[in-house]
């Protein structure tokens, strides 16, 4: 912004800024002091300087600055107000010979579209691009994890090796053990377990008949608490019956009871 | 500059520019005319302060261009003096570049400050800025500055066209202008342009 040299005068009315001399550094917007900047000496001393020296230009004020008079005046001394039909003449030409030539369905380059909003379309699209990108990455992330905590998960690792499957059994060890010899009751009690023998059930039937993965402790222990291989598929089914019917009851349950609970705190509050 | 307030010349014919450059796209010579009528004075200051006595010239050469390339156009009134204003500046540019003559000489400044006289009041040195002299005043800045300046006080530009027609960003533009516009108040004489004087709501932009 100032490439020209600060003049000691012009710097030592830098606003507040901490450092002394603002000819360093780019000066960004060193406005405000300018209003009560005693204007006189300096600038009745550039009129006599060779131009560049008068640093006094690097101040100027973020508003509208009062210049109004000077542009009008100048406008109307400088506007080429000299009528010239000859060349309005020459231009018309032009102009019909383009039209009768099909110039005018030329197609429009980005120079030459000067519609008031282009830009800010730009931006506009540019940020809408940013968003939608993000909120795929989220949901790319949240659909990853899930698969991951999910069926598709282990099953892959159980399948290439037994290294990734500690994602599954870490989650496991501490519910495993209630879970399966509780039976069904259980995982409504324990949701986290609940999803985890599901997980696994739903591993299972993808993985029925492939071998290997199903030696696994996790499924051993499933198998365990269906108590044999031949009753997984009902134990299986037994339990995602029972967790969707709970999550389709439980919403209504709590209603009732919370209405309830409050209804005995009113009656409560009514005796006393 | 961009947002303190379009320039009022560019306010007062826009509505009806944009309008007749609608028309002549549509084919309508006359409107064309039209069109070239209110764009013509702008376009010629702005090239004088440019070329200086070849800015009739270069003009023309800019409104054989404007007339063949019309059918490309898109936008409106404001959107014409700033594309026009960027083929003039383009020939303007190759004109001196044949020429190998810069758009001002440093000669000229030397004189100018001689030149101002016995103007007892800021006032009076305004009233009595001639063409010539008003011309002579702008090409003595910096090339920068004077563009900037002529596409904002003549061509009628805002901020973000100004800036757009010089492929410059409009905060470098802005201070261009600024920076040119205050020098030539020191020129003229008026100190005080700048600062001291209340002005009423009518003249400041």
């Amino acid at each position: 912004m100032t490439g020209e040299h600060g003049t000691a005068d012009g710097n030592g009315h830098g606003m507040g800024d901490e450092r002394p001399y603002g000819e360093t550094s780019p000066a960004p917007e060193p406005s405000y002091g300018n209003a009560a900047f005693p204007a006189k000496g300096a600038q009745g001393e550039a009129v006599f300087l060779p131009r560049g020296a008068h640093g006094d230009a690097a101040f100027e004020p973020k508003v509208s600055y009062d210049h109004g008079r000077l542009e009008a005046v100048l406008g109307a001394a400088l506007l080429g107000a000299k009528e010239d039909g000859e060349a309005e003449r020459r231009a018309v030409d032009a102009f019909r010979v383009a039209r009768d030539t099909g110039a005018h369905r030329a197609r429009t380059r980005r120079r030459d579209d000067w519609r008031p909003r282009p830009q800010r379309r730009w931006g506009r699209s540019w940020k809408a691009t940013l968003s939608v990108l993000l909120a795929s990455l989220t949901l790319g992330g949240v659909a990853y994890a899930a698969i991951g905590a999910g069926g598709h998960g282990p099953a892959k690792g159980a399948a290439r090796d037994e290294g990734v499957r500690p994602s599954v059994t870490t989650s496991a060890p501490a519910p495993s053990p209630t879970a399966p010899r509780s039976s069904a009751p259980a995982p409504a009690d324990r949701p986290a377990t609940a999803k985890d023998t599901l997980a696994h059930c739903r591993a299972y039937e993808k993985l029925r008949g492939r071998g290997r993965a199903l030696n696994s402790t996790a499924y051993r222990r499933l198998v365990a608490a269906a108590g044999g291989e031949d009753n997984v598929s009902a134990y299986c089914a037994a339990l995602t019956e029972l967790a969707t019917d709970a999550a389709d009851v439980k919403p209504g349950k709590r209603k009732g009871q919370a209405t309830a609970g409050s209804n005995a705190d009113k009656n409560k509050s009514k005796k006393h | 500059m961009g947002q303190g307030g379009e320039p009022r010349r560019a306010q007062a014919y826009d509505g009806e520019l944009g309008a007749a450059v609608a028309r002549a796209q549509e084919g309508d010579e006359a409107a064309f005319a039209v069109a070239y009528r209110l764009v013509q004075p702008g376009l010629l200051g702005y090239l004088r302060g440019l070329v200086g006595d070849d800015a009739e010239d270069v003009a023309s050469d800019a409104w054989l261009e404007i007339a063949r390339d019309l059918g490309r156009f898109r936008g409106d009134g404001a959107g014409f003096r700033g594309w026009s204003a960027t083929i003039a500046r383009h020939r303007a540019l190759d004109h001196l570049r044949r020429q190998k003559v810069r758009p001002r000489s440093s000669a000229l400044e030397q004189d100018m400050l001689d030149l101002p006289g016995p103007h007892s009041t800021h006032d009076q040195a305004l009233e009595s800025l001639s063409t010539e002299y008003a011309l002579d005043l702008v090409r003595a800045l910096p090339r920068d500055q004077a563009e900037a300046v002529l596409l904002r006080v003549v061509v009628g530009l805002d901020g973000p066209a100004a800036a757009r027609v010089l492929g410059k960003r409009p905060g470098a533009v802005r201070t261009a202008a600024y920076r040119g516009l205050k020098r030539l108040a020191q020129l003229v004489g008026a100190e005080s342009v700048t600062d001291e004087r209340p002005r009423t709501l009518g003249e400041s932009t």
